[in-house]
């Protein structure tokens, strides 16, 4: 009936019809996951919903009335606020260079008289938005292989570089790295893919000479001997992993983590919050988190396949692919097997500025299941 | 088919593109979480319990406790160093904690005035991380409680009880003990029990001097451990008494030393400088060994100012140096019964007689006797009684260097006992040999340097311990007793002092030589006949004034002392034993610059102290049925006034000049 209601156009615009079209099963996990965020939060506490635990249901449960909200616009509505969106964000991002906040010697928030934000939050989802809309209006052919793509090679690189410039390396390094995987996903050329995968491979060491600052050359070095320097930049990752091996099978059990009550556990409400939760919890408690982060994944991707226009489906592959990032990057971080970048784990960790771009993003890829059948016209290489 | 054709015909090339894509990156995420499952397993179950263990060492630590310092006692377990209780201030730096406003806060509860505060953020700078510093020590009840009241607001601050070191009898036993003080940096070695850990911890404290440095080890103890679960600060949040370690305290050291002889002998230096040895002269023991003036060293334990210390070092009569041990002086007159004995084993007859006109005329000049107007025709016996310089002048000369040098070590001049406490200093024992080896500039042995060696001054030098060792060597008359001072470590007996072989001095001999020092304090023309006599029935002293200069008197008009500066007055030694029948107790005394006399100055002193020990004695107080009236203590002058020219009283300048 449901399916049915969709098809006629009077019937699938009204709210209630729209309402029923979002993926609840889709939302229980989030809810879950940020259930767990909390309830680890409250653990490392001391038992009390002070200072982390509360804030973060509350923030969660603003973000996700967020997220139905977004999802009940027209998917032709983000399409055409998609380059405005990457613009607005893009100026930000020159504002900030020019008029920003300095903390710890990275230039990253703008002053907006009642709170600072992160512009570069703002384009985690402005560049999907941008590069959905771009490839929307071009052919298979072209996304493989033309001189077209030099438009979004153009629109990652601007903010890549901006960001990069702050400097706020690892953001840097997801924008580019979502803008990619959009790149990817719309059919770039395989040959074009391998090279870039061999030049990218051959740049990292000049890199890491050149280019980087000192403070992150030194992280890179600490992530490949933390040994060498335990009680220094090393000991966030020697930490992180005695916390997460010493969980075991079934974990120390709630409350009852040495590593992250006793403060050896760095960041443990934040970007560490994983390692908490492998203490209390096992492998056991990890398997889970990590299946129904899986599960949020592979519904989403399934959301993406389902729609009819090109810009929606790419759009919610984007969304995902920027939200899989996160989790893989956090888990490598905390598992020792990547350098401690600063990507928190989305939806457990702490953080309202994170909370609140992920659960856009979700609004937009729910958007795009409620309006899959919606209609988005195309226009060649049209900028509106 | 109501369905619009424009749904199919999308369904072109981009979007099969993007479903091969999309799988793609389905297959790209559950890649990643699968490694991510993998790497948890890896941690989790195969490395589980290596990090278990790195977790508990990180939960769990043993806090070291310093164990109770051992006791140090005098022979009779009189306390002489003990430990008491100590309301302690610790503040530790971390990452999150500075030290400068913690100090600020504190000021409020404690005195810590601007210059401390800035002494104790150097310290905090030497200091790693964690490792807590000692802001304040020996705080009163209610500053520990006050403190303890606020610790929650001050997570880097701990206000506990720990030990201090205490000495009860202040100065009396400061050189003899030491001290204990914190330890520095260049007290910890690589290897052996200073590299301990225990030496880290703000409450250890290391032996600095005397007793306390040489027995450090023995005092120490076994550390004991605290079970607690720490914090990633190192903050302490539980305690888990039964994984504790408990601390064994250290051994008590017991001295030879008395505290009753001790403290009297410190009390009748006065003002002067000096020291006073008493010595049994049958075991050895040492009853007394006071430097004067002293310290007290429960100051050195809380660690001196630059003020206090540099008044204490820059005191002209050096109150750091022991001068019983470390200072050596000429034995002036103290010596000649060396000199008598090395004469009488050289076969010089001593009912010889020599003239002593006041001075005696020798190479080229005029060798003066301390009293001008002479001593008429002297034996041996009389030399000594009167301490006739002419008469050891030329007894010298006959005998030359090397017989007075051989007794002089016979009698313990020239070596360092092995008391158990080091800093003693040998002095000189002049001798032909010696002085072709040890003296560049003038190698060969003078007859001059016979004559003034043979009244104790010249190559001959001597500290307060070798001057007792002397006399109770002469007074037990047969053996080469040695002195000990430690009498037991933890319940252990040290060997005693009278193992040893017997003098090389014919028993005539020595007793011809002590019936001239029993004439010096009983026969009434002695010279300090008056000053000797210990008002104890029959219990008789014996004697020896001595007067050492410390300039040169020639061409010097006025040669009375009491008019240069002390630096430049004489040095005043009397040597005696007690009672004269069955020696019990030998005494150096030696007055640093008393400007007086040997019998002025030092013999009173040495009388009242034997007095003490005398009357310890169970067995001479059986002896003593009826004692008699105290003489007249007027004879103990003031510093730097006249003695009063009694009758039987010996002339005011008792001083051998040379």
């Amino acid at each position: 009936m449901t399916m049915s209601a969709l098809r006629r156009p009077g019937e699938r615009d009204r709210l209630v019809v729209k309402f029923t079209q979002i993926d609840w099963t889709f939302c229980i996990a989030l809810c879950l996951l940020a259930g767990v965020g909390s309830l680890m939060m409250f653990s490392v506490a001391g038992s009390s919903w002070e200072p982390w635990a509360g804030p973060h249901l509350f923030r969660f449960g603003i973000c996700f009335a967020l997220m139905i909200a977004l999802a009940m616009f027209d998917v032709r509505v983000w399409f055409a606020l998609a380059y405005p969106i990457y613009g607005i964000g893009l100026a930000l991002l020159v504002a900030v260079e020019l008029v920003g906040d300095t903390r710890m010697g990275a230039t990253r928030w703008l002053d907006i008289g009642f709170m600072s934000f992160q512009p570069s939050e703002v384009m985690k989802v402005g560049i999907v938005l941008a590069l959905a809309r771009f490839y929307h209006g071009i052919s298979a052919d072209d996304a493989r292989l033309s001189w077209w793509l030099l438009i979004p090679a153009a629109m990652i690189a601007a903010p890549v570089l901006l960001v990069a410039h702050q400097p706020d390396l690892g953001t840097a390094m997801l924008i580019a790295m979502t803008g990619a995987a959009v790149v990817v996903l719309a059919g770039l050329s395989w040959k074009i893919i391998g090279a870039a995968v061999i030049s990218f491979a051959a740049a990292v060491p000049i890199m890491v000479i050149f280019v980087m600052h000192e403070y992150q050359r030194k992280r890179v070095m600490t992530f490949l001997n933390p040994e060498n320097d335990p009680s220094g930049s090393g000991y966030h990752i020697l930490q992180s992993k005695i916390a997460l091996g010493s969980g075991g099978f079934f974990g120390k059990g709630y409350g009852l983590g040495s590593q992250s009550q006793l403060n050896f556990l760095p960041e443990k409400h934040t970007d560490f919050i994983f390692a908490t939760l492998a203490e209390e919890f096992g492998f056991l408690g990890c398997a889970l988190v990590l299946a129904l982060f899986a599960a949020v994944i592979f519904m989403a991707l399934r959301t993406a396949s389902l729609a009819h226009s090109h810009f929606g489906r790419l759009a919610a592959a984007g969304v995902t692919a920027t939200f899989t990032l996160y989790v893989l990057i956090n888990g490598a971080m905390v598992m020792g097997l990547a350098p401690v970048v600063g990507v928190p784990m989305p939806l457990l960790s702490y953080g309202g500025t994170v909370m609140l771009t992920v659960m856009i993003g979700w609004g937009l890829v729910q958007s795009v299941r409620v309006h899959r059948y919606s209609e988005v016209t195309s226009g060649k290489g049209a900028f509106v | 088919m109501s369905e619009p054709s424009i749904f199919f015909t999308e369904v072109n090339e981009r979007q099969g593109a993007f479903h091969r894509r999309s799988f793609l990156l389905g297959g790209f995420a559950g890649a990643g979480l699968l490694a991510l499952g993998g790497r948890l397993a890896h941690l989790q179950l195969l490395e589980a319990q290596r990090y278990e263990k790195l977790s508990a060492s990180n939960q769990f630590n043993f806090r070291l406790v310093p164990p109770p310092r051992g006791l140090i006692v005098d022979r009779n377990g009189q306390v002489l160093a003990t430990n008491r209780p100590n309301f302690r201030l610790l503040v530790v730096k971390d990452g999150e904690h500075e030290p400068a406003p913690t100090l600020k806060t504190l000021a409020h509860f404690v005195p810590l005035d601007e210059a401390r505060q800035a002494r104790l953020l150097k310290e905090f700078e030497r200091t790693p991380n964690r490792v807590p510093v000692s802001v304040m020590e020996d705080m009163t009840w209610e500053q520990f409680s006050a403190i303890n009241i606020r610790a929650p607001e001050m997570p880097n601050v701990t206000a506990d009880m720990g030990e201090v070191r205490v000495y009860p009898h202040g100065g009396a036993f400061a050189h003899v003990i030491g001290y204990v003080a914190k330890v520095n940096r260049e007290d910890l070695t690589e290897t052996g029990p200073n590299s301990e850990a225990i030496l880290l911890h703000p409450g250890f404290r290391i032996g600095r001097q005397g007793v306390e440095k040489a027995f450090d080890l023995d005092l120490r103890g076994r550390t004991g451990a605290r079970k607690v679960e720490v914090d990633a600060r190192g903050r302490e949040v539980r305690n888990d008494p039964g994984g504790d370690i408990q601390a064994v305290s250290g051994k008590t050291v017991e001295l030879t030393l008395d505290v009753d002889i001790q403290k009297r002998a410190l009390e009748v230096m006065d003002d002067e400088s000096g020291a006073i040895v008493v010595m049994d002269c049958r075991s050895g023991d040492l009853l007394c060994m006071v430097s004067a003036p002293s310290f007290d060293a429960n100051r050195f334990v809380r660690g001196l100012s630059v003020a206090e210390y540099r008044a204490l070092a820059d005191y002209e009569r050096r109150p750091l140096l022991d001068k019983a041990m470390s200072g050596t002086y000429p034995p002036g007159s103290t010596f000649k019964m060396t000199t008598a004995l090395a004469a009488l084993g050289a076969g010089i007859d001593p009912e010889e007689r020599v003239f002593c006109s006041g001075g005696w005329r020798f190479g080229g000049r005029t060798w003066r006797c301390w009293r001008h107007s002479g001593h008429g025709s002297q034996n041996m016996h009389e030399a000594i009684k009167n301490s006739c310089d002419v008469y050891f002048y030329q007894v010298a000369l006959r005998m030359g260097p090397d017989h007075i040098a051989r007794a002089a070590k016979a009698l313990g001049f020239g070596q360092a006992f092995d008391i158990g406490i080091p800093g003693q200093r040998t002095g000189v024992v002049g001798s032909t040999e010696w002085k072709r080896t040890r003296v560049k500039r003038d190698p060969t042995w003078h007859p001059g340097d016979s004559v003034s060696y043979g009244i104790g001054q010249g190559y001959i030098t001597a500290n307060g311990l070798q001057l007792a060792v002397m006399t109770a060597r002469l007074a037990n008359g047969r053996k080469q007793l040695n002195p000990r001072l430690i009498k037991s470590v933890g319940g252990v007996e040290m060997p005693p002092g009278d193992e040893v072989p017997s003098l090389p001095f014919s028993q005539e001999h020595l007793d011809y030589v002590r019936a001239g020092m029993i004439a010096v304090a009983n026969d009434a023309r002695g010279t300090a006949f008056r000053q000797s006599q210990l008002g104890l029935g029959d219990v008789l002293m014996a004697g020896k004034t001595g007067t050492a200069q410390v300039r040169s008197y020639d061409g010097v008009a006025d040669r009375d002392s009491r008019s240069v500066r002390w630096g430049l007055k004489d040095h005043n030694l009397y040597v005696a034993f007690a009672p004269i029948d069955q020696p019990r107790y030998a005494i150096s005394v030696i007055i640093q610059h008393g400007g007086l006399g040997g019998a002025t100055a030092a013999a009173p002193r040495a009388r009242e102290v034997m007095r003490v020990a005398l009357l310890k004695d169970p067995e001479i107080r059986a002896r003593i049925t009826q004692p008699l009236p105290m003489p007249d203590v007027s004879d103990l002058p003031p510093t730097g006034m006249a003695p009063d020219g009694s009758v039987i009283a010996p002339p005011p300048e008792t001083g051998d000049p040379v």
